[in-house]
C-alpha cells in the first residue's frame, strides 16, 4: 500500500512537473498596416489636442474589403497547420465591443456597477504579443498585374522586427487579385515561419526579450536618487535587474530621479520553481525586494507578456 | 554457334547492368556531395514547391530517376534561391551537422525506393521527353533538368516527427 502511494506520489510530481514546464506562449494576431489603412481608406482621425491624428479603423476595413479577410484567413489556415493557431482580429473586435456592452449593464444585486479605472478603458483593445503586420499594392502595366507583398512580424514590447518577409510575385496577364494574393501568402509564409521559429530558439537559448519602465508617484517621500544603505536607489534596482536577468543582459536606456527604462532586458523563462515566467511574475520579485528591505510600496502593472511598470510610493 | 549467342547477350546484359549499377551509385554519391542545383520554377499549390533539378550522370535515365531524391535533398538540406518572382526558399534544417549526425535516418530516407519517395512527383511524366535545353551533354555526362514537386509540408511533419526539426514554438 505504501509503495502505491509513493509511486502516486512521483507521478503526480512528474505530471507537475510537466505541467509547468512549458513556457508563456505569445499570442500572434494579423492586422493590415497602418500604411494599408491609409491607401485603402480605412483611417479615423480624430483631434487630439489640436492635432489631427489618423488611426486604422480594422474594423471598417474587415467589414469593408474581402480581399483582407482573404489574406488573413490564408494566414491564420497556414499557422494553424504548423501547430501555432493565431488570435483573429475580427473575433478579438468583437469580444472587445460585447464585453463593452455587456460591462454598461451589468450591475450587482445592489445595484453597484463594475469598477474600472481609466488606465483600464484605454487598455480595451485588441492585443497581441506578435503583431503579424501585412501590407500589399497591386501592381498594374498594361494588362499585366504583380503584387507586391510584405509581411512583417513585430515584437509588440520591444518594439523589433522579429521576422519578415517580402517581394514582387510572378506578373499574370489573367489571374485575379484574390489568386495573387493567395500565392504571394504560400509564397512567402514558410521564410516569415523559419525566422519567427529562429526568434523562439533564440528565446528558449537567452531567455525573453522583455522591458521594464520604473516611475514614481508624486506622492512618494523621495526619488531615484535617494540613497539608502549608501546606495541610489536606481542603483539598488539597477543590480537587482542585473542579478536576475539572464546572463546580465540588459540596458538602461533611460535613467533620471523620476524614471528608469530598461530594454533588452533578457529574463528566463522559467523561475527557480521551474514555473513558467513572464514580465511580471518576473518584477514582482523587484517589487517585493523594495518593500521587504526598504520599506518601499510600489504598483505593478503589465502589459501582455513583455512590458512592466513599477509605480514607487504606494499601491 | 548457339551457346556463343547466348553467352554473348548475357555479358552484354550484364555489362549494360554494371553500367547501370555503377552510374546509380555514382549519383547517390553526387547528391550526398550536394552536386545538383536546384531552380525554383512557381509557387506550388499549398503546401508544395516547385521546382526544377540539374543532375549529372553518365546515363540521361539514371539522372531523371535521381531527380526526385535530389529534389527532396534540395528542400532539406540546400534551399534554392528567387528566381522570376518566386521567393527563395530556406532549407528545412538550418543546421547541416544534423545530415552527419543523423546519419542512420537519412541513409535509410534516401535509399532506393526509400522515405523520399512519398514526397515528390514528377511533373512532367518519365516517358514525356525531356526539353531539348533541359538535357546538356557536358564531357562524358548529362546534366538533366527535371520540374518536380515536393510537398514540403508533408516532408516537414516526418522531420518533425523524426526530431530532425523542431516544431514551430516548440518551447512553448
Amino acid at each position: 500500500m505504501k509503495t502505491v502511494r509513493i509511486f502516486i506520489a512521483v507521478l503526480f510530481c512528474g505530471l507537475s512537473t510537466i505541467v509547468y514546464s512549458q513556457a508563456k506562449k505569445p499570442t500572434i494576431m494579423v492586422v493590415p498596416s497602418d500604411v494599408w489603412c491609409n491607401q485603402n481608406g480605412y483611417m479615423t482621425t480624430y483631434d487630439n489636442q489640436g492635432t489631427q491624428v489618423k488611426v486604422p479603423n480594422y474594423k471598417e476595413a474587415l467589414q469593408s474589403d474581402a480581399d483582407l479577410l482573404l489574406v488573413i484567413s490564408k494566414i491564420n489556415e497556414l499557422m494553424q497547420e504548423r501547430g501555432f493557431p493565431l488570435k483573429n482580429l475580427e473575433s478579438s473586435l468583437k469580444t472587445l465591443e460585447n464585453q463593452a456592452a455587456e460591462d454598461a449593464v451589468l450591475t450587482s444585486k445592489s445595484g453597484a456597477e463594475v469598477a474600472e479605472s481609466p488606465i483600464d478603458k484605454l487598455k480595451q483593445v485588441a492585443k497581441a504579443d506578435i503583431w503579424m503586420q501585412l501590407t500589399w499594392t497591386v501592381n498594374k502595366t498594361g494588362p499585366k498585374k504583380t503584387v507586391t507583398f510584405i509581411l512583417q512580424g513585430l515584437d509588440a514590447y520591444t518594439d523589433k522586427q522579429i521576422a519578415g518577409a517580402s517581394g514582387a510575385g510572378q506578373p499574370s496577364f489573367s489571374s485575379e487579385v484574390p489568386v495573387l494574393l493567395v500565392e504571394a501568402v504560400l509564397a512567402h509564409i514558410d521564410n516569415f515561419n523559419a525566422q519567427l521559429q529562429s526568434h523562439f530558439d533564440d528565446m528558449a537559448a537567452n531567455g525573453r526579450e522583455v522591458a521594464l519602465r520604473i516611475r514614481v508617484w508624486d506622492s512618494f517621500d523621495g526619488d531615484l536618487e535617494s540613497e539608502y544603505d549608501g546606495s541610489e536607489l536606481r542603483d539598488i534596482i539597477e543590480d537587482w535587474v542585473a542579478s536576475n536577468t539572464v546572463n546580465q543582459r540588459f540596458s538602461t536606456t533611460d535613467a533620471t530621479e523620476k524614471i528608469m527604462l530598461f530594454e533588452q532586458v533578457r529574463i528566463p523563462l522559467y523561475n527557480d520553481k521551474n514555473r513558467a515566467l513572464d514580465t511580471r511574475g518576473w518584477a514582482v520579485g523587484l517589487q517585493r525586494m523594495l518593500r521587504d528591505k526598504f520599506q518601499i510600496e510600489a504598483k505593478l502593472m503589465m502589459k501582455g507578456l513583455g512590458q512592466a511598470q513599477l509605480v514607487l510610493g504606494e499601491k | 554457334m548457339k551457346t556463343i549467342r547466348t553467352w554473348c547477350m548475357f555479358i552484354a546484359v550484364a555489362l549494360t547492368m554494371a553500367a547501370c549499377g555503377s552510374a546509380k551509385k555514382a549519383a547517390n554519391v553526387d547528391t550526398q556531395q550536394w552536386r545538383y542545383e536546384l531552380d525554383a520554377v512557381g509557387v506550388g499549390t499549398q503546401g508544395t514547391y516547385q521546382v526544377k533539378v540539374w543532375s549529372y550522370s553518365k546515363n540521361p535515365n539514371v539522372a531523371t530517376e535521381q531527380a526526385k531524391k535530389n529534389a527532396v535533398h534540395g528542400i532539406i538540406f540546400k534551399g534554392f534561391t528567387s528566381t522570376r518572382g518566386v521567393p527563395s526558399q530556406k532549407p528545412l534544417v538550418s543546421d547541416s551537422r544534423i545530415a552527419t549526425e543523423r546519419k542512420d535516418f537519412f541513409d535509410a530516407f534516401f535509399a532506393d525506393g526509400g522515405g523520399y519517395m512519398r514526397f515528390v512527383n514528377l511533373s512532367n511524366s518519365h516517358d514525356v521527353a525531356i526539353a531539348a535545353g533541359d538535357r546538356i551533354k557536358i564531357g562524358k555526362e548529362y546534366k538533366v533538368g527535371i520540374i518536380v514537386s515536393v510537398n514540403k509540408d508533408a516532408l516537414r511533419k516526418e522531420l518533425e516527427s523524426a526530431g530532425i526539426i523542431n516544431k514551430l514554438g516548440d518551447i512553448f
